[in-house]
């Protein structure tokens, strides 16, 4: 477990998601890197009955963590817990009900090339999977404190990825002397799903008032 | 009878016309007392009163228990008398009263007068006579219960005397002591056991079903039979029938070998004292069974190892062959781990030479380590940790409990599936005594070669079966204080020294490595043990250098060098030591008045007379002393006398 980054890659004008995503990925395969099978992070949120405060709990998965599920609250907080963890809070549905159509997920494919993993996944939000975006986490393996490594990861991000980046994405350098955690990546997942989600209700909003 | 005032009609009250029923014949018929008349009626209710009834409850018992006495003799009179006079029983418990009321009261005047009689409280001793009795009722108790126990023992006795003196087998008997020991069923009419260790968790596929019958043969008289002095008669009404591929002795031979020439270098045998010898036909049923037993747990280990061996992916395949399993364990030395299962009908099968009684010293090690390895896979099928919470499933290791909150990644993860065989620890275990045994073969070879500082080895007691420590330490006769000593820990495939001045070596399975580094040391020590005793002696140390540069070039590791100068200064000794080339011992001496007298000599001045002149050798081969340090003190103290003799 290294330092993760996790970043959107924008779609250039003029190119589908998956044109994109194919040509990332045959970047990265030029640049000598294996692939080592698929990945998903997918993230489930729930809603609590009460009506007082209404509190939301995303619960998150990473086929990098296969045996365990991260419950983050809206405040920040996140539980690092077992996989049965999904059993408790359906058997909590009184409390926690699933919001509907909130479902995003990332899927694609995973790389290795020398000390760095990258990962290269389209999102996908609710239940007519509608494309959102591509995230990109790239991991340095050998190292944990993201402010000895920024330099290092940087350089090699622009390798195929281009000049997108000049700064670390504000998570990381909120962090940068801290050893990172297996939190810390699900974390800057979430920040990204929140962000896709809201642009999707404002795009909603906006179509609503132009039918209007 | 009651009238009510106010109204016209009377009723009357009175019993019932019915009498009550005495008796009732068989025929149903029914016989009624008969009625009471008036008289009788009055003696009766007359008779009822009582005046002492309400008297006695308020006196003292004393009086009251007399006066029942006398009670108890009236009534009877009085009630078949009750027709002459029906207040007759009344008045004569007047005249009791009566009676007893004047005694009373003269006694009242005696006592009062104190003249004849004085009144005492009366020692109140029934508490006393209480504890008595309860004394004697326990007794009682206690005496039957005795006798019960008594009885009982008396009857184990007669019982145990028969059965010495009994001199026929009793098939009960003897099936009650193999209920005792092992697993046996019912079916239909045949009594079926078990021999397998399926119930202490074991998962091997055959079974050990034998059966027990009742034995019908004759035992022939003991000077026919062939065998008694080796094994006594054992009549038994047993017989015990087991499998035909459990019958005979097995053993698991395990033997490490050279493959250059062949040669063991350790053979470990399990069950060896047992491993010839062929089962008598008549041998006791439960030597039998533990034979039987004893099969079954070898084929069952041999049955692991094979499969795991066909199962794992190692870079130099492990080959199967027949009841052999051969394995590399280091380059040119071979593991091979073989069933030998003897059925005794066969002559021997010849497969395996038997081991020379010389080389059995890892014998134990081997054979229980074994042993163990399948016993405790037995145990951890059987026994699964408690599940934490006590929802979650059953059968998680505690570390792959924690896999979740800890977030193991995917690799890591796939490390806590993996867990070592039995083949793979039996091969760790065997590398690990190869390991051993050259790291002292080597120890012992240079103890013995090296004859000038002394190499010792102590083994720690505190080893595992992968792992062992052994402190060596070289000193010189006589000069014990100063001791080079360095720690070598040897594991499954590597040695590794860690020397008193904090250098750890690391050294591969090859012996010449550590007879290299153990050469090195001793070099060392000989500079190590000069540099002391020059303080000792009052000699300064000019230069000590561990890696000398210059000069020939050491065959092995690089020789070490120290220079130290007399208290005068005049004379310096200059003491190399290597490894490979040995000692070399040069001393300089100061040219002295003739060198400046020396025909071409160019120097000429006076002043140069203290100057240091050329190095010249000491031939410490023609010197006197015990060992190299002994002569180098001999050589300093020379020297330094020397100077005042001049």
């Amino acid at each position: 477990m290294g330092v993760v980054c996790v970043i959107n890659f924008p779609l250039p004008e003029g190119k589908s998601g998956q044109q994109t995503v194919d040509m990332l990925q045959k970047r990265i395969e030029t640049l000598g890197a294996t692939k080592t099978g698929n990945f998903v992070v997918d993230c489930e949120t729930y809603q609590s009955q009460q009506p007082a405060p209404q509190r939301v709990m995303h619960v998150l998965h990473n086929s990098e963590h296969p045996a365990t599920a991260f419950a983050i609250l809206d405040t920040g907080t996140c539980l690092v817990a077992d996989n049965t963890f999904d059993q408790l809070i359906h058997k909590l549905k009184a409390f926690y009900a699933p919001k509907k159509n909130a479902k995003v997920e990332t899927k694609g494919q995973r790389y290795e090339i020398g000390d760095f993993i990258v990962k290269i996944g389209s999102v996908v939000l609710g239940q007519n999977i509608s494309f959102k975006g591509i995230l990109i986490e790239v991991e340095y393996c050998p190292c944990v404190m993201p402010g000895e490594c920024w330099g290092l990861m940087q350089e090699f991000m622009q390798g195929f990825l281009g000049n997108i980046i000049d700064s670390p994405p504000q998570y990381i350098k909120d962090r940068l002397n801290n050893a990172v955690m297996p939190s810390d990546t699900v974390m800057q997942y979430l920040e990204f799903y929140n962000n896709f989600r809201k642009a999707a209700g404002q795009q909603q909003q906006q179509q609503q008032q132009q039918q209007r | 009878m009651a009238a009510m005032p106010n109204s016209s009609v009377d009723v009357s009250v009175e019993a019932l016309g019915e009498y009550q029923i005495q008796e009732v014949t068989l025929d149903g018929q029914e016989i009624y007392t008969q009625p009471l008349s008036m008289s009788e009626n009055l003696t009766k209710l007359a008779h009822k009163i009582d005046f002492l009834k309400e008297e006695s409850e308020e006196k003292g018992k004393a009086t009251s228990e007399v006066e029942k006495e006398e009670e108890e003799e009236k009534p009877t009179p009085a009630a078949f008398q009750a027709s002459l006079w029906p207040w007759d029983s009344v008045r004569n418990k007047l005249k009791a009263a009566l009676t007893e009321m004047s005694v009373l009261l003269d006694v009242l005047n005696i006592g009062r007068e104190k003249r004849y009689m004085i009144l005492d409280p009366v020692n109140q001793d029934s508490p006393e006579s209480k504890t008595g009795m309860y004394v004697v009722a326990k007794k009682k108790a206690l005496q039957s219960a005795a006798s019960i126990l008594s009885a009982g023992s008396d009857r184990l006795k007669k019982s145990q005397e028969q059965m010495s003196k009994r001199t026929t087998p009793d098939f009960h008997n003897d099936l009650f002591k193999l209920r005792q020991k092992w697993r046996l069923k019912k079916v239909g009419s045949n009594i079926l056991g078990d021999l397998s260790y399926k119930s202490a968790g074991s998962r091997f596929w055959q079974n050990g079903t034998f059966e027990v019958t009742k034995s019908e043969t004759e035992y022939p008289e003991p000077s026919v039979n062939q065998s008694p002095p080796k094994h006594p008669i054992h009549k038994s009404a047993l017989q015990v029938t087991v499998p035909s591929e459990l019958h005979g002795v097995a053993y698991i031979q395990v033997v490490i070998k050279c493959i250059s020439d062949g040669t063991n270098l350790v053979t470990a045998d399990i069950d060896l004292p047992s491993a010839n010898a062929s089962i008598p036909p008549d041998y006791l049923w439960y030597k039998k069974l533990e034979q039987a037993q004893n099969v079954l747990f070898c084929k069952e280990v041999f049955a692991q190892l094979a499969k795991e061996a066909v199962q794992s992916q190692s870079p130099i395949p492990h080959i199967v062959v027949g009841n052999q399993i051969l394995s590399h364990l280091f380059p040119g030395i071979q593991l091979s781990i073989a069933l030998c299962h003897s059925t005794g009908k066969e002559k021997k099968q010849g497969v395996l030479p038997l081991p020379s009684p010389a080389k059995t010293d890892q014998n134990y090690v081997l054979e229980h380590s074994l042993h163990q390895l399948l016993t405790q896979v037995h145990y951890r099928n059987s026994y699964h940790p408690m599940p934490h919470p006590v929802t979650a499933l059953l059968g998680m290791s505690k570390r792959r409990r924690l896999a979740g909150p800890q977030a193991y990644t995917r690799s890591e993860l796939l490390d806590l599936g993996h867990s070592e065989n039995l083949l793979e620890k039996v091969i760790k275990q065997a590398r690990h005594i190869v390991i051993r045994y050259r790291a002292m073969s080597v120890i012992d070879e240079l103890a013995q070669l090296v004859q000038d500082p002394q190499i010792a080895a102590h083994c720690s007691p505190l080893s595992s079966a992968t792992e062992a420590m052994i402190r060596v330490c070289i000193t010189s006769l006589g000069f014990e204080i100063v001791r080079t000593s360095f720690l070598l820990h040897i594991t499954v495939d590597n040695m590794r020294a860690v020397c008193i001045d904090d250098r750890v070596i690391d050294m591969s399975c090859e012996t010449q490595e550590l007879k290299d580094f153990i050469l090195g040391q001793v070099a060392q020590h000989h500079i190590t043990t000069v540099q002391k005793l020059s303080k000792i002696m009052g000699w300064s140390m000019l230069s000590c250098a561990s890696h000398v540069g210059v000069g020939e070039m050491e065959g092995v590791g690089t020789a070490q060098a120290i220079l130290i100068a007399s208290p005068s200064g005049d004379k310096v000794l200059s003491i190399k030591s290597g490894p490979a080339s040995g000692i070399r011992v040069c001393l300089q001496k100061p040219r002295g008045a003739d060198s400046l007298e020396y025909p071409g000599s160019v120097v000429t001045a006076q002043k140069w007379v203290n100057a240091g002149g050329p190095f010249h050798e000491v031939h410490l081969d023609k010197m006197e002393g015990k060992n190299f340090v002994n002569k180098i003190e001999l050589l300093m103290a020379c020297l330094v006398g020397e100077v005042d003799a001049r």
